[in-house]
Protein backbone atom coordinates (compact mmCIF):
# COMPACT_ATOMS: atom_id res chain seq x y z
CA UNK A 1 0.00 0.00 0.00
CA UNK A 2 2.75 2.64 0.91
CA UNK A 3 4.94 1.86 -2.14
CA UNK A 4 1.57 2.10 -4.33
CA UNK A 5 0.71 5.77 -2.38
CA UNK A 6 4.61 6.54 -3.24
CA UNK A 7 3.99 5.53 -6.83
CA UNK A 8 0.81 7.87 -6.59
CA UNK A 9 2.63 11.20 -5.51
CA UNK A 10 5.64 10.49 -7.99
CA UNK A 11 2.90 10.30 -10.78
CA UNK A 12 1.03 13.37 -9.41
CA UNK A 13 3.84 15.31 -9.84
CA UNK A 14 4.99 14.07 -12.70
CA UNK A 15 0.95 14.83 -14.18
CA UNK A 16 0.81 18.53 -12.41
CA UNK A 17 4.03 18.57 -14.25
CA UNK A 18 2.47 18.22 -17.29
CA UNK A 19 -0.70 19.62 -16.26
CA UNK A 20 1.41 23.22 -16.46
CA UNK A 21 1.49 22.86 -20.18
CA UNK A 22 -2.36 22.77 -20.41
CA UNK A 23 -3.61 24.26 -17.07
CA UNK A 24 -7.15 24.64 -18.59
CA UNK A 25 -8.05 21.65 -20.19
CA UNK A 26 -9.53 19.21 -17.62
CA UNK A 27 -11.00 15.92 -18.19
CA UNK A 28 -13.84 15.24 -15.79
CA UNK A 29 -16.03 12.04 -17.14
CA UNK A 30 -19.48 11.61 -16.93
CA UNK A 31 -21.79 9.25 -18.24
CA UNK A 32 -25.47 9.16 -19.11
CA UNK A 33 -27.30 5.78 -20.08
CA UNK A 34 -30.61 4.48 -20.83
CA UNK A 35 -32.58 1.61 -21.37
CA UNK A 36 -34.49 2.73 -24.29
CA UNK A 37 -35.20 -1.18 -25.92
CA UNK A 38 -37.44 -2.10 -23.15
CA UNK A 39 -39.64 0.63 -24.06
CA UNK A 40 -40.15 0.03 -27.78
CA UNK A 41 -42.67 -1.25 -29.98
CA UNK A 42 -40.90 -4.48 -30.55
CA UNK A 43 -41.26 -5.18 -26.56
CA UNK A 44 -44.31 -3.15 -25.65
CA UNK A 45 -46.60 -2.41 -28.73
CA UNK A 46 -46.06 0.93 -28.52
CA UNK A 47 -42.97 3.02 -28.57
CA UNK A 48 -42.07 4.86 -25.55
CA UNK A 49 -40.94 9.00 -25.77
CA UNK A 50 -39.80 9.68 -22.47
CA UNK A 51 -36.23 8.14 -22.06
CA UNK A 52 -34.53 9.65 -25.08
CA UNK A 53 -35.93 12.97 -23.87
CA UNK A 54 -34.62 12.38 -20.22
CA UNK A 55 -30.95 11.17 -22.07
CA UNK A 56 -30.84 14.36 -23.90
CA UNK A 57 -32.11 16.07 -20.91
CA UNK A 58 -29.04 15.14 -18.69
CA UNK A 59 -26.09 14.57 -21.05
CA UNK A 60 -26.57 18.79 -22.14
CA UNK A 61 -27.21 19.71 -19.16
CA UNK A 62 -24.37 17.34 -17.70
CA UNK A 63 -21.57 19.34 -20.30
CA UNK A 64 -23.24 22.82 -19.52
CA UNK A 65 -21.99 22.06 -15.52
CA UNK A 66 -18.35 21.43 -17.22
CA UNK A 67 -18.37 17.46 -17.45
CA UNK A 68 -16.55 16.31 -20.38
CA UNK A 69 -16.60 14.23 -22.08
CA UNK A 70 -20.06 12.90 -21.93
CA UNK A 71 -20.09 8.89 -22.12
CA UNK A 72 -22.70 6.34 -21.25
CA UNK A 73 -25.20 5.27 -24.14
CA UNK A 74 -29.16 4.86 -25.09
CA UNK A 75 -30.19 1.79 -26.19
CA UNK A 76 -28.20 -1.82 -26.74
CA UNK A 77 -24.47 -0.06 -25.58
CA UNK A 78 -26.15 0.24 -22.08
CA UNK A 79 -24.52 -3.25 -21.47
CA UNK A 80 -23.79 -3.85 -17.57
CA UNK A 81 -20.55 -4.67 -18.66
CA UNK A 82 -20.52 -1.60 -20.61
CA UNK A 83 -21.28 0.45 -17.42
CA UNK A 84 -19.32 -1.50 -15.34
CA UNK A 85 -16.20 -0.69 -17.13
CA UNK A 86 -17.14 2.56 -17.47
CA UNK A 87 -18.32 3.97 -14.30
CA UNK A 88 -14.53 4.25 -12.26
CA UNK A 89 -13.45 7.51 -14.07
CA UNK A 90 -16.40 9.22 -13.70
CA UNK A 91 -17.36 11.78 -11.76
CA UNK A 92 -21.10 12.16 -12.77
CA UNK A 93 -23.61 9.20 -13.66
CA UNK A 94 -27.35 9.58 -14.55
CA UNK A 95 -29.13 6.16 -15.64
CA UNK A 96 -32.92 6.12 -16.34
CA UNK A 97 -34.10 2.54 -16.36
CA UNK A 98 -36.67 0.21 -14.36
CA UNK A 99 -35.11 0.31 -10.67
CA UNK A 100 -35.88 -1.28 -7.76
CA UNK A 101 -34.53 -2.23 -4.32
CA UNK A 102 -34.58 -6.24 -4.62
CA UNK A 103 -33.70 -8.67 -2.22
CA UNK A 104 -29.96 -9.18 -1.90
CA UNK A 105 -28.23 -12.67 -2.92
CA UNK A 106 -27.99 -12.85 1.32
CA UNK A 107 -31.46 -12.91 0.93
CA UNK A 108 -34.17 -10.95 3.15
CA UNK A 109 -34.32 -8.28 5.12
CA UNK A 110 -30.89 -7.32 3.27
CA UNK A 111 -31.51 -5.16 -0.32
CA UNK A 112 -29.31 -4.85 -3.05
CA UNK A 113 -30.43 -2.12 -4.88
CA UNK A 114 -30.68 -2.38 -9.00
CA UNK A 115 -31.48 -1.07 -11.98
CA UNK A 116 -31.97 -3.02 -15.72
CA UNK A 117 -29.17 -2.65 -18.30
CA UNK A 118 -31.05 -2.29 -22.18
CA UNK A 119 -31.79 -5.73 -23.11
CA UNK A 120 -30.64 -5.20 -26.65
CA UNK A 121 -32.03 -4.89 -29.88
CA UNK A 122 -33.15 -8.21 -30.01
CA UNK A 123 -34.37 -9.01 -26.52
CA UNK A 124 -36.99 -7.35 -23.98
CA UNK A 125 -36.16 -6.95 -20.43
CA UNK A 126 -35.08 -10.28 -18.58
CA UNK A 127 -34.78 -9.32 -14.73
CA UNK A 128 -32.44 -12.21 -14.36
CA UNK A 129 -30.00 -11.01 -17.36
CA UNK A 130 -30.16 -7.46 -17.25
CA UNK A 131 -29.90 -6.29 -13.73
CA UNK A 132 -27.23 -4.17 -12.24
CA UNK A 133 -26.98 -4.35 -8.99
CA UNK A 134 -25.29 -1.75 -6.58
CA UNK A 135 -23.03 -4.37 -5.30
CA UNK A 136 -21.82 -4.65 -8.44
CA UNK A 137 -21.47 -0.91 -8.81
CA UNK A 138 -19.44 -0.97 -5.58
CA UNK A 139 -17.06 -3.64 -6.65
CA UNK A 140 -16.32 -1.43 -9.87
CA UNK A 141 -15.92 2.18 -8.10
CA UNK A 142 -14.61 0.79 -5.82
CA UNK A 143 -13.66 3.87 -3.23
CA UNK A 144 -13.34 6.51 -6.01
CA UNK A 145 -15.61 9.89 -5.20
CA UNK A 146 -18.74 10.69 -7.37
CA UNK A 147 -20.20 14.23 -7.62
CA UNK A 148 -23.23 14.10 -9.14
CA UNK A 149 -25.33 10.99 -9.26
CA UNK A 150 -29.01 11.02 -11.10
CA UNK A 151 -31.24 7.86 -10.50
CA UNK A 152 -34.03 8.43 -12.67
CA UNK A 153 -36.01 5.11 -11.86
CA UNK A 154 -38.26 4.17 -9.43
CA UNK A 155 -37.99 3.22 -5.65
CA UNK A 156 -33.88 3.61 -5.81
CA UNK A 157 -34.18 7.40 -3.85
CA UNK A 158 -35.84 5.27 -0.89
CA UNK A 159 -34.28 4.98 2.66
CA UNK A 160 -34.05 1.50 1.87
CA UNK A 161 -32.03 1.94 -1.46
CA UNK A 162 -28.27 0.77 -1.33
CA UNK A 163 -27.49 2.84 -4.68
CA UNK A 164 -25.94 5.90 -2.94
CA UNK A 165 -23.41 3.41 -0.91
CA UNK A 166 -22.17 1.99 -4.23
CA UNK A 167 -21.12 5.29 -5.08
CA UNK A 168 -19.62 5.86 -2.18
CA UNK A 169 -22.35 8.64 -1.23
CA UNK A 170 -23.36 8.38 2.76
CA UNK A 171 -26.52 8.46 3.32
CA UNK A 172 -26.86 11.99 5.19
CA UNK A 173 -27.76 15.18 4.39
CA UNK A 174 -24.92 17.01 5.65
CA UNK A 175 -22.08 15.48 3.92
CA UNK A 176 -19.04 17.95 3.09
CA UNK A 177 -17.58 16.11 0.18
CA UNK A 178 -18.49 17.63 -3.31
CA UNK A 179 -21.00 14.49 -3.92
CA UNK A 180 -24.68 14.64 -4.39
CA UNK A 181 -27.03 11.58 -5.32
CA UNK A 182 -30.50 12.34 -6.29
CA UNK A 183 -33.20 9.19 -6.80
CA UNK A 184 -37.29 9.03 -6.13
CA UNK A 185 -38.71 7.36 -3.41
CA UNK A 186 -41.94 5.47 -4.85
CA UNK A 187 -43.15 4.15 -7.91
CA UNK A 188 -42.84 7.07 -11.14
CA UNK A 189 -44.89 8.21 -13.72
CA UNK A 190 -42.20 9.25 -16.46
CA UNK A 191 -43.91 12.63 -17.23
CA UNK A 192 -43.08 13.38 -13.46
CA UNK A 193 -39.42 12.61 -13.42
CA UNK A 194 -39.21 14.53 -16.57
CA UNK A 195 -41.25 17.33 -15.73
CA UNK A 196 -38.89 17.00 -11.92
CA UNK A 197 -35.48 16.88 -14.14
CA UNK A 198 -36.19 19.87 -16.42
CA UNK A 199 -36.94 21.71 -13.58
CA UNK A 200 -34.05 20.61 -11.79
CA UNK A 201 -31.09 21.29 -14.02
CA UNK A 202 -32.89 24.94 -14.90
CA UNK A 203 -32.39 25.90 -11.65
CA UNK A 204 -28.87 24.22 -11.61
CA UNK A 205 -27.85 26.06 -14.72
CA UNK A 206 -28.53 29.47 -13.61
CA UNK A 207 -25.26 30.50 -11.73
CA UNK A 208 -24.32 30.26 -8.45
CA UNK A 209 -27.04 27.83 -6.80
CA UNK A 210 -26.36 24.46 -4.61
CA UNK A 211 -27.68 21.26 -6.12
CA UNK A 212 -29.42 20.93 -3.14
CA UNK A 213 -31.24 24.06 -4.07
CA UNK A 214 -32.41 23.17 -7.64
CA UNK A 215 -33.59 19.89 -5.66
CA UNK A 216 -35.45 22.08 -3.08
CA UNK A 217 -36.95 24.08 -6.13
CA UNK A 218 -37.65 21.28 -8.42
CA UNK A 219 -39.75 19.71 -5.10
CA UNK A 220 -41.46 23.09 -4.95
CA UNK A 221 -43.18 23.45 -8.28
CA UNK A 222 -45.97 20.66 -7.65
CA UNK A 223 -48.02 19.31 -10.38
CA UNK A 224 -46.65 16.22 -10.05
CA UNK A 225 -49.06 13.07 -11.29
CA UNK A 226 -48.68 9.72 -9.01
CA UNK A 227 -49.54 6.50 -9.97
CA UNK A 228 -52.09 6.20 -6.82
CA UNK A 229 -52.02 7.40 -3.11
CA UNK A 230 -49.60 5.15 -2.28
CA UNK A 231 -47.04 5.89 -4.70
CA UNK A 232 -47.09 9.75 -4.14
CA UNK A 233 -44.64 11.75 -6.29
CA UNK A 234 -41.24 11.95 -4.12
CA UNK A 235 -37.84 12.49 -4.82
CA UNK A 236 -34.63 12.16 -2.27
CA UNK A 237 -31.19 13.33 -1.68
CA UNK A 238 -28.59 12.67 -0.25
CA UNK A 239 -24.91 14.41 -0.07
CA UNK A 240 -23.59 17.86 0.71
CA UNK A 241 -26.56 20.82 1.01
CA UNK A 242 -23.75 23.49 -0.31
CA UNK A 243 -22.51 21.42 -3.36
CA UNK A 244 -22.68 23.58 -6.49
CA UNK A 245 -22.65 20.03 -8.85
CA UNK A 246 -20.02 21.42 -10.57
CA UNK A 247 -16.79 19.19 -11.58
CA UNK A 248 -14.28 18.16 -9.26
CA UNK B 1 -9.59 12.23 -0.76
CA UNK B 2 -9.10 8.55 -0.65
CA UNK B 3 -5.79 7.58 -2.50
CA UNK B 4 -8.59 6.20 -5.12
CA UNK B 5 -10.28 9.47 -5.58
CA UNK B 6 -6.82 11.44 -6.21
CA UNK B 7 -5.88 8.80 -8.55
CA UNK B 8 -9.10 9.39 -10.49
CA UNK B 9 -8.43 13.20 -10.02
CA UNK B 10 -4.74 12.83 -11.48
CA UNK B 11 -6.71 10.59 -14.49
CA UNK B 12 -8.96 13.73 -15.04
CA UNK B 13 -5.60 15.02 -16.37
CA UNK B 14 -3.83 11.91 -17.62
CA UNK B 15 -7.00 11.70 -20.22
CA UNK B 16 -6.06 15.14 -21.80
CA UNK B 17 -2.41 15.16 -21.86
CA UNK B 18 -2.89 12.00 -23.42
CA UNK B 19 0.93 9.98 -25.15
CA UNK B 20 2.30 12.88 -23.44
CA UNK B 21 1.87 11.32 -20.02
CA UNK B 22 4.26 8.15 -21.03
CA UNK B 23 6.28 8.84 -17.51
CA UNK B 24 3.09 8.45 -15.65
CA UNK B 25 3.36 4.82 -15.50
CA UNK B 26 0.76 1.71 -14.56
CA UNK B 27 -1.96 4.02 -13.61
CA UNK B 28 -1.42 6.47 -16.36
CA UNK B 29 -1.93 3.67 -19.05
CA UNK B 30 -5.20 2.49 -16.85
CA UNK B 31 -6.69 6.18 -17.49
CA UNK B 32 -5.84 5.82 -20.87
CA UNK B 33 -7.29 3.02 -21.47
CA UNK B 34 -10.52 3.15 -19.32
CA UNK B 35 -10.74 6.38 -21.50
CA UNK B 36 -10.75 4.21 -24.52
CA UNK B 37 -13.43 2.42 -23.53
CA UNK B 38 -15.40 4.79 -22.59
CA UNK B 39 -15.06 6.46 -26.21
CA UNK B 40 -16.48 3.45 -27.80
CA UNK B 41 -19.34 3.80 -25.79
CA UNK B 42 -19.78 6.97 -26.64
CA UNK B 43 -22.84 8.40 -28.27
CA UNK B 44 -23.51 11.51 -29.46
CA UNK B 45 -24.96 14.26 -27.89
CA UNK B 46 -28.68 14.09 -29.12
CA UNK B 47 -29.76 17.82 -28.18
CA UNK B 48 -28.20 20.99 -29.80
CA UNK B 49 -27.28 24.07 -27.47
CA UNK B 50 -26.97 24.35 -23.98
CA UNK B 51 -29.55 24.95 -21.15
CA UNK B 52 -32.33 27.03 -23.44
CA UNK B 53 -32.82 28.94 -19.99
CA UNK B 54 -32.41 32.96 -21.13
CA UNK B 55 -32.56 35.58 -18.31
CA UNK B 56 -33.04 39.04 -18.07
CA UNK B 57 -31.97 40.99 -14.99
CA UNK B 58 -35.30 42.78 -13.38
CA UNK B 59 -35.14 45.69 -11.01
CA UNK B 60 -37.38 47.12 -8.03
CA UNK B 61 -37.24 50.46 -9.91
CA UNK B 62 -38.60 49.27 -12.79
CA UNK B 63 -40.69 46.24 -11.80
CA UNK B 64 -42.44 47.69 -8.62
CA UNK B 65 -45.17 45.52 -8.87
CA UNK B 66 -42.97 41.58 -8.96
CA UNK B 67 -40.73 43.33 -6.08
CA UNK B 68 -44.32 43.94 -3.95
CA UNK B 69 -45.94 40.87 -4.57
CA UNK B 70 -42.66 38.64 -3.81
CA UNK B 71 -42.25 40.69 -0.49
CA UNK B 72 -45.96 39.62 0.11
CA UNK B 73 -45.37 36.34 -0.22
CA UNK B 74 -42.37 35.92 1.68
CA UNK B 75 -43.81 37.86 4.44
CA UNK B 76 -47.36 35.83 3.99
CA UNK B 77 -45.36 32.58 4.34
CA UNK B 78 -42.90 33.48 6.93
CA UNK B 79 -39.67 33.50 4.77
CA UNK B 80 -36.59 35.01 6.13
CA UNK B 81 -35.27 38.70 4.66
CA UNK B 82 -32.26 38.95 2.66
CA UNK B 83 -29.64 40.91 2.32
CA UNK B 84 -30.27 41.77 -0.84
CA UNK B 85 -32.90 40.76 -3.25
CA UNK B 86 -32.61 40.16 -6.79
CA UNK B 87 -35.13 39.88 -9.91
CA UNK B 88 -35.09 38.23 -12.82
CA UNK B 89 -37.32 37.85 -16.07
CA UNK B 90 -36.65 34.06 -17.25
CA UNK B 91 -37.67 32.68 -20.54
CA UNK B 92 -37.22 28.99 -19.64
CA UNK B 93 -37.11 26.39 -22.37
CA UNK B 94 -36.38 23.30 -20.33
CA UNK B 95 -39.70 23.96 -18.35
CA UNK B 96 -41.48 25.31 -21.34
CA UNK B 97 -42.51 28.29 -19.23
CA UNK B 98 -41.85 32.15 -18.84
CA UNK B 99 -41.87 33.68 -15.54
CA UNK B 100 -40.61 36.81 -13.06
CA UNK B 101 -38.25 35.66 -10.10
CA UNK B 102 -37.25 37.34 -7.08
CA UNK B 103 -34.82 35.91 -4.75
CA UNK B 104 -34.42 36.78 -1.45
CA UNK B 105 -30.37 36.77 -1.19
CA UNK B 106 -28.27 36.53 1.76
CA UNK B 107 -24.60 38.23 2.41
CA UNK B 108 -22.61 35.82 0.72
CA UNK B 109 -24.74 35.87 -2.83
CA UNK B 110 -26.60 32.93 -2.10
CA UNK B 111 -30.66 32.57 -1.78
CA UNK B 112 -32.73 31.97 0.97
CA UNK B 113 -35.64 32.06 -1.12
CA UNK B 114 -37.70 32.31 -4.22
CA UNK B 115 -40.96 33.52 -5.50
CA UNK B 116 -42.08 33.05 -8.66
CA UNK B 117 -44.56 34.61 -10.77
CA UNK B 118 -46.40 34.38 -14.17
CA UNK B 119 -46.79 36.90 -16.65
CA UNK B 120 -50.01 37.83 -15.23
CA UNK B 121 -48.65 38.17 -11.64
CA UNK B 122 -49.98 35.32 -10.14
CA UNK B 123 -47.93 32.64 -8.16
CA UNK B 124 -46.25 30.07 -9.90
CA UNK B 125 -43.85 29.09 -7.13
CA UNK B 126 -42.23 30.30 -3.48
CA UNK B 127 -39.81 27.79 -2.18
CA UNK B 128 -37.50 28.36 0.83
CA UNK B 129 -33.74 27.25 0.76
CA UNK B 130 -32.73 26.39 4.47
CA UNK B 131 -33.31 23.63 6.43
CA UNK B 132 -36.07 22.69 9.25
CA UNK B 133 -35.54 22.81 12.65
CA UNK B 134 -34.48 20.04 14.59
CA UNK B 135 -36.48 20.73 17.39
CA UNK B 136 -39.82 19.29 18.47
CA UNK B 137 -41.39 16.04 17.63
CA UNK B 138 -43.57 16.85 14.33
CA UNK B 139 -46.61 18.02 13.47
CA UNK B 140 -49.73 16.04 12.43
CA UNK B 141 -51.19 15.66 9.13
CA UNK B 142 -54.27 17.71 10.51
CA UNK B 143 -51.73 20.63 11.57
CA UNK B 144 -49.88 20.45 8.39
CA UNK B 145 -53.53 21.06 6.91
CA UNK B 146 -54.08 23.85 8.88
CA UNK B 147 -50.96 25.72 9.11
CA UNK B 148 -50.86 25.04 4.94
CA UNK B 149 -54.27 26.63 4.36
CA UNK B 150 -53.48 29.63 6.79
CA UNK B 151 -50.46 30.00 4.68
CA UNK B 152 -52.76 30.29 1.20
CA UNK B 153 -54.82 32.80 2.71
CA UNK B 154 -52.36 35.13 3.67
CA UNK B 155 -50.77 34.95 0.35
CA UNK B 156 -53.85 35.57 -1.33
CA UNK B 157 -54.66 32.52 -2.40
CA UNK B 158 -57.30 30.82 -0.06
CA UNK B 159 -57.84 26.94 -1.61
CA UNK B 160 -61.39 24.97 -2.06
CA UNK B 161 -61.95 21.70 -1.85
CA UNK B 162 -60.86 18.89 0.48
CA UNK B 163 -56.99 18.94 1.27
CA UNK B 164 -55.00 15.82 0.97
CA UNK B 165 -51.77 15.33 3.03
CA UNK B 166 -49.31 12.93 2.29
CA UNK B 167 -46.45 12.04 4.46
CA UNK B 168 -42.67 12.70 2.55
CA UNK B 169 -40.14 10.31 3.28
CA UNK B 170 -37.91 12.19 1.76
CA UNK B 171 -38.21 16.07 3.23
CA UNK B 172 -40.10 15.28 6.13
CA UNK B 173 -43.46 16.50 7.32
CA UNK B 174 -46.15 16.92 4.87
CA UNK B 175 -47.14 17.37 0.90
CA UNK B 176 -50.79 19.10 1.71
CA UNK B 177 -52.65 19.15 -1.70
CA UNK B 178 -55.95 20.25 -3.19
CA UNK B 179 -56.51 19.41 -6.57
CA UNK B 180 -57.89 21.58 -9.51
CA UNK B 181 -61.42 20.55 -10.43
CA UNK B 182 -63.32 21.84 -13.11
CA UNK B 183 -67.07 20.77 -13.83
CA UNK B 184 -66.75 17.71 -11.56
CA UNK B 185 -63.66 16.73 -12.96
CA UNK B 186 -60.15 16.70 -11.42
CA UNK B 187 -57.61 18.42 -13.27
CA UNK B 188 -54.61 16.24 -13.58
CA UNK B 189 -51.49 17.88 -11.87
CA UNK B 190 -53.16 21.41 -11.37
CA UNK B 191 -53.07 22.35 -7.93
CA UNK B 192 -52.33 24.58 -5.06
CA UNK B 193 -49.59 22.46 -3.46
CA UNK B 194 -47.70 23.10 0.01
CA UNK B 195 -44.79 21.39 1.69
CA UNK B 196 -44.90 21.73 5.85
CA UNK B 197 -41.88 21.12 7.43
CA UNK B 198 -42.23 18.83 10.65
CA UNK B 199 -41.17 21.74 12.61
CA UNK B 200 -44.67 23.30 11.45
CA UNK B 201 -43.29 25.61 8.85
CA UNK B 202 -44.41 26.26 5.50
CA UNK B 203 -41.18 25.47 3.16
CA UNK B 204 -42.74 25.86 -0.23
CA UNK B 205 -46.07 26.61 -2.25
CA UNK B 206 -47.24 25.94 -5.49
CA UNK B 207 -49.92 26.77 -8.12
CA UNK B 208 -50.33 24.65 -10.91
CA UNK B 209 -52.87 25.66 -13.44
CA UNK B 210 -53.20 24.56 -17.36
CA UNK B 211 -55.39 26.25 -19.88
CA UNK B 212 -58.74 24.21 -20.30
CA UNK B 213 -60.61 23.39 -23.49
CA UNK B 214 -64.15 24.01 -23.61
CA UNK B 215 -66.05 21.14 -21.98
CA UNK B 216 -67.36 18.74 -24.66
CA UNK B 217 -71.22 18.97 -25.77
CA UNK B 218 -71.30 15.24 -24.54
CA UNK B 219 -68.89 12.67 -23.55
CA UNK B 220 -68.64 9.07 -24.65
CA UNK B 221 -69.84 6.69 -21.93
CA UNK B 222 -67.11 4.52 -19.85
CA UNK B 223 -68.32 1.35 -21.50
CA UNK B 224 -67.13 2.84 -24.96
CA UNK B 225 -63.68 4.50 -23.40
CA UNK B 226 -62.94 0.93 -21.81
CA UNK B 227 -63.54 -0.56 -25.13
CA UNK B 228 -61.14 1.68 -27.08
CA UNK B 229 -58.64 1.14 -24.01
CA UNK B 230 -59.10 -2.72 -24.39
CA UNK B 231 -58.67 -2.25 -28.40
CA UNK B 232 -55.58 -0.47 -27.89
CA UNK B 233 -53.92 -2.00 -25.15
CA UNK B 234 -54.37 -5.67 -27.15
CA UNK B 235 -52.65 -4.76 -30.10
CA UNK B 236 -49.96 -3.27 -27.98
CA UNK B 237 -49.16 -6.16 -25.80
CA UNK B 238 -50.95 -9.37 -26.67
CA UNK B 239 -48.74 -9.81 -29.91
CA UNK B 240 -45.87 -9.53 -27.34
CA UNK B 241 -46.40 -12.83 -25.05
CA UNK B 242 -48.03 -10.29 -22.73
CA UNK B 243 -51.46 -9.48 -20.94
CA UNK B 244 -52.95 -6.23 -19.64
CA UNK B 245 -55.82 -5.50 -16.77
CA UNK B 246 -57.70 -2.26 -16.46
CA UNK B 247 -57.60 -1.24 -13.22
CA UNK B 248 -59.61 1.76 -13.38
CA UNK B 249 -61.67 4.72 -15.69
CA UNK B 250 -61.77 7.90 -14.32
CA UNK B 251 -62.70 11.50 -16.47
CA UNK B 252 -60.17 14.00 -16.08
CA UNK B 253 -58.97 17.29 -17.65
CA UNK B 254 -55.75 15.91 -19.16
CA UNK B 255 -52.80 17.83 -21.12
CA UNK B 256 -52.44 15.75 -24.76
CA UNK B 257 -49.33 14.60 -25.45
CA UNK B 258 -46.48 12.86 -27.18
CA UNK B 259 -46.13 10.06 -24.84
CA UNK B 260 -46.74 7.60 -26.99
CA UNK B 261 -45.92 8.78 -30.38
CA UNK B 262 -42.83 10.52 -30.32
CA UNK B 263 -43.73 12.41 -34.07
CA UNK B 264 -45.81 14.44 -31.57
CA UNK B 265 -42.94 15.49 -29.39
CA UNK B 266 -42.54 19.36 -30.95
CA UNK B 267 -46.16 19.88 -31.25
CA UNK B 268 -46.98 22.89 -29.37
CA UNK B 269 -48.47 22.41 -26.17
CA UNK B 270 -52.16 22.08 -26.55
CA UNK B 271 -55.26 23.46 -24.07
CA UNK B 272 -55.80 20.58 -21.54
CA UNK B 273 -59.11 18.39 -22.38
CA UNK B 274 -61.25 16.06 -20.75
CA UNK B 275 -60.94 12.36 -21.24
CA UNK B 276 -61.49 8.82 -19.42
CA UNK B 277 -58.01 8.41 -18.11
CA UNK B 278 -57.59 4.74 -18.25
CA UNK B 279 -54.51 2.62 -15.76
CA UNK B 280 -53.68 -0.46 -17.24
CA UNK B 281 -51.53 -3.18 -15.69
CA UNK B 282 -49.30 -5.25 -17.73
CA UNK B 283 -48.66 -8.94 -17.38
CA UNK B 284 -46.65 -11.24 -19.07
CA UNK B 285 -43.33 -10.04 -20.34
CA UNK B 286 -44.27 -6.58 -20.93
CA UNK B 287 -44.24 -6.21 -17.03
CA UNK B 288 -41.22 -6.84 -16.66
CA UNK B 289 -40.49 -3.10 -18.31
CA UNK B 290 -43.46 -1.47 -16.93
CA UNK B 291 -45.18 -1.22 -14.19
CA UNK B 292 -48.20 0.75 -15.47
CA UNK B 293 -49.46 2.36 -18.77
CA UNK B 294 -52.16 5.00 -18.32
CA UNK B 295 -53.98 5.98 -21.53
CA UNK B 296 -55.94 9.40 -22.04
CA UNK B 297 -59.34 8.97 -24.08
CA UNK B 298 -60.26 12.10 -25.69
CA UNK B 299 -64.15 12.23 -23.62
CA UNK B 300 -65.63 13.83 -26.71
CA UNK B 301 -64.27 11.73 -30.08
CA UNK B 302 -62.33 8.27 -27.90
CA UNK B 303 -59.28 9.02 -29.34
CA UNK B 304 -56.17 8.32 -27.44
CA UNK B 305 -54.56 11.63 -27.19
CA UNK B 306 -51.63 10.65 -24.49
CA UNK B 307 -50.51 9.00 -21.50
CA UNK B 308 -47.98 8.13 -19.26
CA UNK B 309 -45.83 4.94 -18.10
CA UNK B 310 -44.77 4.01 -14.89
CA UNK B 311 -41.13 2.20 -15.79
Amino acid sequence: MKRAQVLLVSFLLAVTSLGALAPSVMAYDAAAWTNSDSFTTRCLGFSDSYPSQLNSLARTQLAALGYSPIGGAIGPSFTRTAFLNAVWPDWAVYVHSHGDNYWAASGRPNIDSAFLQDPGSTSCSSFSRDVVRSSAVKAAAWTAPYNLIVMSTCYLGSSSSTMPGAFNVEKVKNSTENEFYLGYVYSTYDSSMLRFEKAFWSYLSGGSRTVSQAFAYASGIGGYSAPDASDPFQANWWGNPNYNGRPG
Amino acid sequence: MTTNGAAKAAIAVTIVVGGLAASGGAIAAAGSSRSAALQSNRVAAMVTGRSAVSEMAIYADDRPDVFARAASMRDALGFAKGATRKGRHVADGLQNSTYDEVAEVDAAGQPLSLAQFDGSGRLLAAVRFDAPSRNGSGISGDEAVKTAQRGLTSAGYAPNGRARAQANEAAGGWDVHWDRAQGGFRVRGDELSVHVWQDGRIQSVARVEHELAAAPARTIAQDQARSVVTTRCGSWFQGNDSGFSVQSMELEWVGPNAAFDPAKMDLATEPYRLAWVANVKPSGRAADSLRLVTLYVDAADGSVIGGDVVE
